[in-house]
């Protein structure tokens, strides 16, 4: 026998009971669209967690502590640290980008010993505090994900000439500046970004970045006569601004470590302390290749002696917490495919008491066992699959109809609600408008197979039971 | 003549409650190739259960079936299906035709099974309902139809995949006499064209007469197994197929001008269509 010829024999035999097999259908429907439906709810809130986080940083940063040198602990000083805390030096972070997965590492290191300013313009009328600038290896800012809105990337090694350092700047760094010929109370002395004048239009800060000569100037501190050394500061590009990188990407400055190292020796020369240790970072930032790498990573960092915090650690509880009511939720829809199965064992059963004369004749005819087995699994496959694709379709306008609640609601005079709001405390993290069912193409797949076997698994039985049915009903006299 | 059915001691016990009930004891019959064969008896006798047991439908309790070489009564259900999709044809009492499929679909089924592709087997099917009369009714359901054109559809169906036995379990048990008379005529024009041994259970004893052999079963025993002289067999069927008087339109209107004429046209048309594989019969 085909497999076509079984095809269309079940085709034709769903089609003789129109009425019973659009019931069992049904069923199958309202299972198949509560289980998407409550699957794309779970999707739809972890998107928008993972949107919710990366507005507050990258999800494949690990930001590394030195051990106990921040408060935040977790689960850092392992039996590998002792009562010697681990050290955030330059070595350690050379063995950092060791680690698998690990694509970048940096410090981000601010040098809060030494004191400096930043001046700007021909007679250092503007000046900013040393502490603008961050000092990162520069090789690593690429991979990072920093991008730079004009010019070039810091070079790891290249000298930029005698007492010259090169910088990066970004888009606000000249409103770090202060006016030094304004005093100290005076309004005038700062300008700050938004900052709008009279009229209502933007103030420019005092001078343009690009064109106006930078120094670094540090100083001992003497009130008289004061000991200072200065380098000229050269602008080699403009960093793009990007919060979730590090909110210094507005208007903070970018030297290399190795010149900010160098700019601390010199000023321990100037006031005559060497520094006997050597030095480390507070805070260190490690990228991930991807996401799912972060976790392990983690635990290697940590279990060399480190703090360690990362997004993901946040977005793990927040997915897990979105896990816990999806699957309160999915255990309900399940609960209702259960019943559709049941269903279509039912209806199978029926099919096959009604019809048991007739596979006692196809049996005397010489169909075969298999194909008697095979005709009705295709029947119950069929059903679970017609109800998937149907309630395929049916959850797709659902979704379509969650996601634009608000409007649909306030079209028909109803108050504004805030479904999102309502859906869960994940979504009330300011992501309004945003998606509340995402069904993506996998899903739809998934119901559908799943809908498929469910029908296939509900008909082993029934079909079992067509098989047994002995040929002699085909002449048993009625 | 080498005997194409044959059983050693078959034995068939039942359990009815907690008596065991004997239906067939010992029976040990032949039938030779291209014979036709009545199994006649009373009811209860245990003729309809001979019948099971020579087509494979039941298992026996004891004893061996043999078709041809094949001993069916030892084969497993699904090399019964094939043995029966190669060398059985089946007519039945209450003509057992798929409710949801027309006459030529019904007719192609045992093809189907087989795995002819449909366009072939629904043309083999066609050229067997015109050999039956039933060039109009191809496309009808069994709903449509009478009960002794439904039978006819029936036979169609027997013969379609050239069976070399065929079994008929009371075939004329719900029909009338004269559509009784009609459709085992038609039977027999085709097994004798077609030297198809058939293995027929009956009640009547006017269509038993026409047998080539008489199998007569009395509790579950052979009471007499008579191989009928040709002129016996033939003076009874003359006499039983003389009331029809040529009205072959079996279940339909009685008179048409035409009804002398088409038991002859059909005699044709089914030597024509048979004529090249008649040699093959073993």
């Amino acid at each position: 026998m085909k497999i076509s010829d079984l095809i269309s024999l079940s085709a034709k035999n769903l089609a003789r009971r129109k009425g019973r097999t659009a019931l069992t259908v049904i069923g199958v429907v309202v299972g198949t669209c509560a289980v998407i439906v409550m699957i794309s709810l779970g999707i739809a809130q972890n998107k928008n967690t993972d949107e919710m986080l990366q507005n507050f940083g990258d999800l494949t940063n690990i930001n590394v502590y030195g051990g106990g040198a921040v408060a935040i602990v977790g689960g850092g000083g392992g039996s590998s640290s002792k009562n010697q805390p681990a050290k955030l030096d330059d070595a350690a972070l050379a063995g950092f980008k060791t680690i698998a997965n690990v694509v970048a590492v940096t410090p981000q290191y601010r040098a809060w010993n030494t004191q400096g300013t930043i001046n700007a313009g021909k007679t250092n009328r503007y000046t900013a505090s040393y502490g603008v600038v961050w000092g990162l290896y520069p090789e690593a800012m690429e991979p990072m994900g920093f991008t730079l809105s004009q010019g070039n990337w810091l070079s790891p090694t290249e000298k930029y000439g005698k007492d010259k350092l090169p910088v990066l700047v970004c888009a606000n760094t000249a409103y770090q500046f202060a006016d030094t010929r304004k005093s100290a109370n005076s309004s005038k002395r700062q300008r700050y970004q938004g900052q709008t004048d009279a009229a209502g239009n933007p103030v420019e800060p005092f001078f343009d970045i690009n064109s106006t000569p930078l120094s670094l100037t540090i100083t001992d501190g003497a009130p008289e006569n004061p000991k200072t050394r200065t380098w000229q500061l050269v602008v080699v590009g403009v960093v793009t601004e990007d919060r979730a990188k590090g909110w210094w990407t507005s208007d903070g400055i970018v030297m290399r470590v190795s010149d900010m190292r160098m700019v601390d020796r010199a000023y321990q020369d100037l006031i005559k302390q060497k520094s006997t240790t050597t030095p480390a970072y507070d805070e260190v930032t490690v990228k991930v290749d991807d996401v799912k790498n972060v976790e392990a990573t983690d635990a290697v960092l940590k279990e060399m002696g480190y703090s360690t915090y990362s997004m993901t650690q946040t977005r793990e509880e927040m997915q897990k917490s979105v896990a816990q009511s999806q699957l309160i939720l999915g255990g309900l829809a399940a609960i209702s495919l259960l019943v559709a199965a049941l269903n279509i064992a039912n209806t199978m059963t029926m099919a096959i008491y009604e019809r048991t004369r007739e596979i006692g004749v196809m049996k005397v005819l010489g169909c075969e066992l298999g194909h008697i087995r095979g005709m009705f699994l295709i029947e119950s496959g069929f059903i679970g699959f017609i109800g998937g694709v149907v309630g395929s379709i049916i959850s797709l306008g659902i979704s379509a109809i969650l996601n634009n609640i608000s409007t649909i609601l306030a079209l028909f005079g109803g108050g504004n609600v805030d479904i999102s709001s309502m859906m869960g405390s994940m979504n009330s993290y300011g992501t309004t408008g945003s998606a509340i069912s995402i069904v993506p193409p996998w899903l739809l797949l998934l119901a559908l197979a799943f809908a498929t076997l469910i029908g296939l698994l509900s008909g082993i039985a029934p079909a079992g039971r067509a098989v047994k049915i002995s040929a002699l009903e085909a002449i048993r006299h009625d | 003549m080498p005997a194409i059915i044959h059983t050693e001691k078959l034995r068939k016990v039942y359990a009815v409650g907690k008596e065991r009930v004997v239906a067939l004891n010992d029976v040990e019959i032949n039938v030779e190739k291209g014979e036709f064969c009545c199994i006649v008896g009373q009811s209860g006798s245990g003729k309809s259960t001979l019948l099971n047991q020579l087509a494979g439908l039941e298992k026996p309790t004891r004893g061996k079936v043999f078709i041809g070489k094949h001993e069916i009564s030892a084969m497993s259900e699904n090399e019964l299906a094939e043995f029966r999709q190669a060398h059985l044809g089946f007519i039945f009492q209450s003509y057992n035709l798929l409710p949801s499929m027309t006459a030529a679909e019904n007719v192609a089924m045992p093809l189907m099974f087989k795995g002819v592709p449909k366009k072939q087997r629904l043309a083999l099917a066609k050229k067997e309902l015109k050999n039956m009369g039933l060039g109009a009714r191809m496309d009808h359901l069994p709903t449509e139809m009478s009960g002794g054109q439904q039978q006819r559809v029936g036979i169609a169906r027997a013969f379609v995949g050239n069976p070399k036995v065929i079994f008929a379990d009371e075939p004329t048990g719900n029909l009338d006499s004269t559509t009784s008379k009609q459709v085992l005529f038609r039977v027999l024009d085709l097994s004798k064209k077609e030297g198809t041994t058939f293995v027929m259970v009956t009640h009547e004893p006017s269509l038993a007469a026409c047998a080539d052999r008489i199998i007569t079963i009395l509790d579950g025993r052979v009471q007499s197994n008579v191989l009928q002289p040709d002129e016996v067999k033939e003076k009874n069927r003359t006499e039983l197929f003389a009331s029809l008087e040529g009205n072959m339109e079996i279940g339909g209107a009685a008179a048409k001008p035409a009804q002398a004429a088409e038991p002859a046209k059909t005699a044709q048309n089914g030597t024509a269509a048979q004529a090249g594989e008649t040699g093959e019969k073993p």
